[in-house]
């Protein structure tokens, strides 16, 4: 018995050392952790149970039978994060590469398997060179075992992606499917084909990191949702992500518990400028709305002309969708379209309520915006909240201008609750442009066209860019002050609490790709 | 430990160590003949940090396993290059000069602003580069700890 | 001197003062019988004694200077609440004639010597001469103020160096500069004289001779109206940082007898030279050869009164009161005996740590040692914060035993069971003093704390148990761990 023991000890250290210590110390040496330091840093002390570890690949050509390694190349299993299950996997690039082969990818399906079957989130650690070539179609077929579960499971429990390696190739299709991807500055890439192969298709000379590193698709693409320092920041955006989501879609996140006071912030009331033109940050509003130091963005570096992100409401998790006057005037346009319409839907897959902050003043016109077919992702947004069925508020802080209005989150959509602030102006279209069309022939008329512009451009402002013809139709609930906006949410995200809708039935819709 | 001393240890040590369970919180240890009561104050087992109290002195220990020295020694940290984006009052007190205005351009290290408690002078300094985006207090303010005082752009 | 003929009313007292001394001094009262006035800043709306008085006002904002120091208005509400005498306390007013002058004009008693003694006592020249005529020994040096550099290279050859060279208008340690050696006379006095200008707008100087290994020795004494004057033997203060007393004992551990007898007649007769009322403590300095030489006098009580309470049996603000009553002191010198041993510790709110810097905060937890022969003067109460306004000392630790190594020992273990969280404290430090082989011999004088203290002997020390502390947080977190989890749902 002893014996058999101590075989089953030396197995398992052998696993442990992954591709030998040698590999391990040139992985630090690149500044990354192994598969096996990320798992114990980001799990809860002592909760892994590891899956199949013992796994080796069954390949006999290329004279691989010779070279085997327990775990082949990922390490899976389950464990806890404060607490909650999660399933994971972490491939080992010290094994092959952390490359792919046919019981690689079992071992990654298998654990997929598991959190469908039990209802917990995905995390997958990507750190891996690509297929194991020598494994041939059997590699081909192991991702696409992997991307179809991802899209099974897409909807049904939460996925989250980190790429803290090389990721490139059809590997990059799971992470696109997988409802977030985050990437670590430096030391991880995303691309289809890689540098070498552009380069002798197109010519194009270009590094792996311009092409596909973490601040490429982090500002350009929007691959990327987040964007970590190093891995022990990635870990520990991943811990903080999860805390805002449930376990399954059966499930809604589990509030903190939080005192209620007076909630007044009064901070609110000098955020917005005296002039109408005068840009301000909407994250200054979203701070004096939410729980001191809630907030995590999502997609900060990509179309900031819009900000989403998870925050907590006394306590409660919520997802924002907020134009940011900031950036281009807030309009909506074809990137930022699509950034929130994809945020809305991963909320509502996931039974989060949404807050949606209006300021826009339109959307961004442009050959540029027309030719990519702002026409088609403008209507992203406008689908999925329409189609959302988790509680949404909608809070006008300033200019909801003509189809904008009605895009964000207004109460013909399907908004719950919608509140606007004083300094609201809902209407068609700007004082200025209304005016223009308006009044033509009387300003033509005039001795001083400009003058009379300007004449008739205030008196429609006073009539028209204000709150209080919406409130009149009740298309408005109720014009707040802004520094009793959180209480307002509170009190309202609380009676909405219990809310069932339901869309007609159907397969699914087909939403403007 | 407390944030000043470091020891390493390790399970070898502890067979060294005459010590007993002395109650749900307490030990007892007996070292060099003497009697040695410890009480952990609070500990949690996933930050791996323990308040432990012997006689008048309170410990704040945090244990390093081998992955957290191996991510020390990476030097990889948590925190967005911990850029300090509000300066918070150390301690209570009076404000007795600011030394810098919204818009200023300040290293690490420059003086911001004086702030009077308990009698002595004390000068606070930036804690990183960067642009004052906004100065919370006025001279003669009475602050409270954590107060924030000084906002940097971000 | 307002000598009252008949005896006076003292129905009600108002305690012009905070803290742990304000609540002191009205337990007394209390126990007289006598009603008790509080007054407190609007920062000290929420401190004890203002919660233990029979009545309380409010008199300003937190800073001293616009609420506790404010004489003319302290004297006023007195008036208005028909109080019948004021007790100053120590700092704050104590020692300041003018208002002395004007509660006694205004015809509340107070408590304390008369504005005369207070103006004669705050001068170190006008004290000096004040004493002469008693032959009371004093420092060798010259015994008028002098500006002049070359009369001061000449006194100091006389009396020989070391030589202390000290602000006449200076105290409690401000403006005093030690000179070695003759070379460096002139520098030393120029600066010392434009420091003293600076600072107290006087420049003038004495010369006297440095005392080395000095032990500083008071006497507590109590006169009253008719009269009398006894003195209630020693206290020991040697032990102090930067010129502030930290640890104070009696009776002290060197003193003969005889000495006693002569310090004891030395300081009475101080007290009489100003014709002194009430309560006061006379300073001396004694060398290594047990020579005493006067140093001042402090006109109120003072801080570590408590010691003397203790081995004497006593109760000083009881006196106090008796005598500003117009009664004639009914103990004599010979009814008085040592009785023991007693040993202080002040509770500073400060690091010893960090150079014994202020330590702000919030008193998390706050629970005093309590037992036979322990007695705390305490100013404070667990959630508190200790304001930034005040002193910052917390409360006063005292022990009482049969003899010195009881009173020891005891301090030490009231020491541990006396549990502060959230701010750091001298208690760490009193261990160290008690625990001390040079202290605990008796062997020590006024350098013990620069000799023997740094923040690195406190740091040895607890390092052994740091490391102790270390190897229990890995043995619970062992424990911790073999318990089994489950993920919650």
């Amino acid at each position: 018995m002893k014996s058999k023991n101590k075989l089953l000890n030396e197995k398992i250290e052998q696993a442990h050392l992954g591709g030998g210590q040698a590999r391990i110390d040139k992985q630090h040496q690149k500044n990354k952790l192994t598969a096996r330091n990320r798992i114990h840093y980001l799990l809860d002390d002592n909760s892994f149970e590891e899956i199949g570890i013992l796994v080796t690949h069954r390949t006999t050509d290329f004279g691989m039978e010779k070279e085997k390694y327990y775990g082949d190349g990922v390490i899976t299993g389950y464990g806890t994060i404060h607490g909650r299950l999660v399933y994971i996997y972490a491939q080992d690039f010290t094994v092959f590469g952390g490359s792919l082969s046919e019981t690689h990818a079992e071992k990654i399906c298998k654990v997929m398997d598991l959190a469908m079957k039990v209802g917990a989130p995905i995390i997958g650690l990507n750190d891996s060179g690509g297929a194991r070539i020598q494994e041939g179609v059997r590699s081909l077929g192991g991702y696409a075992d992997i991307f179809y579960r991802n899209v099974m499971a897409s909807g049904v429990v939460p996925q989250i992606s980190a790429i803290m390696g090389p990721c490139a190739g059809g590997a990059v299709y799971s992470p696109a499917m997988t409802d977030f991807t985050i990437m670590v500055e430096g030391t991880s890439y995303m691309f289809v084909t890689g540098p070498n192969v552009v380069k002798t298709v197109t010519n194009e000379e270009v590094t792996s990191e311009e092409l596909g590193g973490a601040s490429t698709h982090s500002k350009k693409s929007g691959v990327a949702h987040l964007t970590a320092a190093n891995d022990v920041q990635c870990l520990a955006d991943i811990k903080k992500l999860l805390s805002y989501l449930p376990q399954s879609n059966r499930d809604t996140p589990k509030p903190l518990d939080y005192e209620l006071g007076d909630e007044v912030r009064p901070q609110l009331s000098s955020v917005i400028p005296k002039s109408t033109t005068t840009p301000y940050d909407m994250r200054d509003v979203i701070k004096g709305i939410i729980d001191d130091d809630s907030f995590f963005e999502i997609h900060k570096d990509y179309a900031e002309n819009i900000v989403v992100g998870f925050a907590r409401l006394g306590g409660r998790s919520i997802g924002i969708v907020a134009n940011n006057p900031m950036f281009l005037a807030g309009v909506l346009g074809v990137d930022s379209s699509k950034k929130a319409a994809r945020f809305t839907r991963f909320c509502d897959c996931f039974n989060i309520p949404l807050l949606v902050l209006v300021d826009v003043p339109g959307f961004l016109p442009g050959t540029d915006q027309e030719w990519n077919g702002i026409i088609i992702h403008g209507a992203k947004l406008l689908y999925a909240l329409s189609e959302a069925t988790v509680p949404r508020i909608t809070v006008i802080t300033r200019k909801a201008y003509g189809g904008a209005y009605d895009v964000m989150n207004s109460k013909h959509i399907g908004a719950d609750v919608n509140f606007a602030w004083p300094t609201a102006e809902i209407a068609v279209m700007g004082a200025k442009g209304a005016s223009e069309i308006i009044f033509r022939k009387e300003i033509l008329a005039a001795t001083d066209p400009a003058q009379k512009l300007k004449e008739k451009e205030d008196e429609y402002a006073e009539k028209f860019a204000n709150p209080w013809r919406a409130a009149e139709r009740g298309f408005i609930d109720e014009v707040i002050l802004p520094r009793f906006t959180r209480r307002k949410l509170i009190k309202a995200f609380a009676m909405l609490e219990g809310k069932k809708a339901k869309i007609p039935k159907k397969k699914h819709g087909n939403i403007p790709l | 430990m407390n944030g000043t001393s470091e020891f390493e240890v390790s399970i070898e040590d502890l067979l060294h160590l005459d010590v007993i369970s002395a109650g749900e919180h307490s030990y007892h240890i007996i070292q060099d003949y003497q009697s040695i009561i410890a009480t952990v104050k609070s500990g949690d087992r996933e930050t791996k940090a323990y308040k432990i109290r012997i006689g008048t002195n309170t410990y704040e220990v945090v244990l390093l396993d081998k992955v957290d020295e191996l991510i020390r020694e990476m030097g990889l940290t948590v925190g967005r290059g911990l850029q300090i984006n509000s300066l918070e009052a150390p301690m209570p007190g009076l404000i007795l000069e600011i030394q810098v205005t919204a818009g200023d351009k300040v290293k690490e290290g420059d003086a911001l602003l004086i702030l009077s408690a308990m009698k002595m002078e004390n000068n606070i300094l930036s804690p990183r580069d960067g642009v004052i985006r906004t100065v919370h207090i006025a001279k003669g303010d009475a602050i409270d700890k954590g107060q924030i005082l000084i906002e940097f752009e971000a | 001197m307002n000598l009252k003929p008949n005896p006076i009313n003292m129905k009600k007292i108002l305690v012009a003062n905070r803290g742990e001394i304000a609540i002191r001094v009205m337990k007394t009262a209390k126990n007289m019988g006598i009603k008790t006035v509080a007054i407190f800043s609007e920062a000290d709306r929420d401190a004890p004694h203002v919660r233990f008085a029979d009545e309380a006002v409010c008199i300003g904002p937190p800073p001293s200077a616009e609420s506790y120091l404010q004489g003319s208005r302290i004297i006023e509400e007195a008036i208005k609440l028909g109080v019948d005498g004021i007790h100053p306390g120590y700092g704050f007013l104590s020692e300041n004639a003018e208002f002395a002058e004007e509660v006694e004009k205004n015809n509340i008693s107070f408590i304390g010597p008369g504005s005369k003694a207070i103006r004669i006592m705050g001068s170190k020249l006008a004290a000096k001469e004040a004493v002469k005529t008693y032959n009371i020994p004093m420092v060798p040096g010259i015994d008028k103020a002098i500006t002049d550099i070359g009369q001061a290279k000449e006194i100091a050859k006389e009396i020989g160096f070391p030589i202390l060279i000290k602000a006449s208008a200076g105290g409690g340690g401000k403006g005093m500069r030690i000179v070695e050696r003759e070379k460096d006379l002139e520098t030393q006095m120029k600066m010392a004289i434009s420091e003293a200008i600076a600072a107290f707008g006087d420049g003038s100087v004495f010369i006297e001779k440095y005392v080395t290994s000095p032990r500083h020795i008071e006497i507590q004494v109590m006169a009253d109206k008719h009269g009398n004057v006894i003195h209630f033997f020693e206290r020991e203060c040697s032990i102090q940082r930067r010129h502030q007393k930290v640890v104070e004992e009696a009776p002290s551990s060197v003193l003969t007898p005889e000495l006693r007898r002569d310090m004891g007649m030395a300081a009475v007769n101080v007290a009489r030279s100003c014709d002194y009322v009430g309560a006061g403590t006379v300073e001396f300095l004694l060398d290594e050869d047990l020579n005493f030489y006067f140093l001042e006098m402090n006109t109120r009580l003072q801080v570590e009164h408590p010691v003397t309470e203790l081995i004497t049996g006593v109760d000083l603000v009881q006196l106090q009161i008796e005598v500003a009553r117009g009664e004639e002191l009914s103990i004599e010198q010979s009814d008085l005996e040592i009785n023991g041993h007693a040993l202080e510790l002040r509770v500073y709110a400060e690091d010893p740590l960090n150079d014994f810097l202020p330590s702000v905060g919030n008193l998390e937890t706050y629970i005093l040692p309590e037992g036979e022969g322990i007695r705390v003067d305490n100013g404070f109460e667990e959630g508190m914060d200790v304001p930034i306004y005040y002193d910052p000392m917390l409360s006063k630790l005292i022990t009482y035993g049969r003899n010195r190594e009881e009173a020891m020992d005891k301090m030490i273990w009231a020491i541990n069971h006396y549990k502060i969280s959230g701010v750091q404290t001298t208690l760490s430090f009193g261990k160290f003093v008690c625990e001390h082989p040079s202290f605990r011999s008796g062997n020590f004088d006024t350098h013990f704390v620069k000799n023997y203290f740094s923040g690195d002997a406190l740091t040895a020390t607890s390092e052994d148990e740091a490391r102790l502390a270390a190897l229990i947080a890995l043995t619970q977190y062992l424990k911790d761990r073999k318990n089994l989890r489950i993920p919650n749902s």
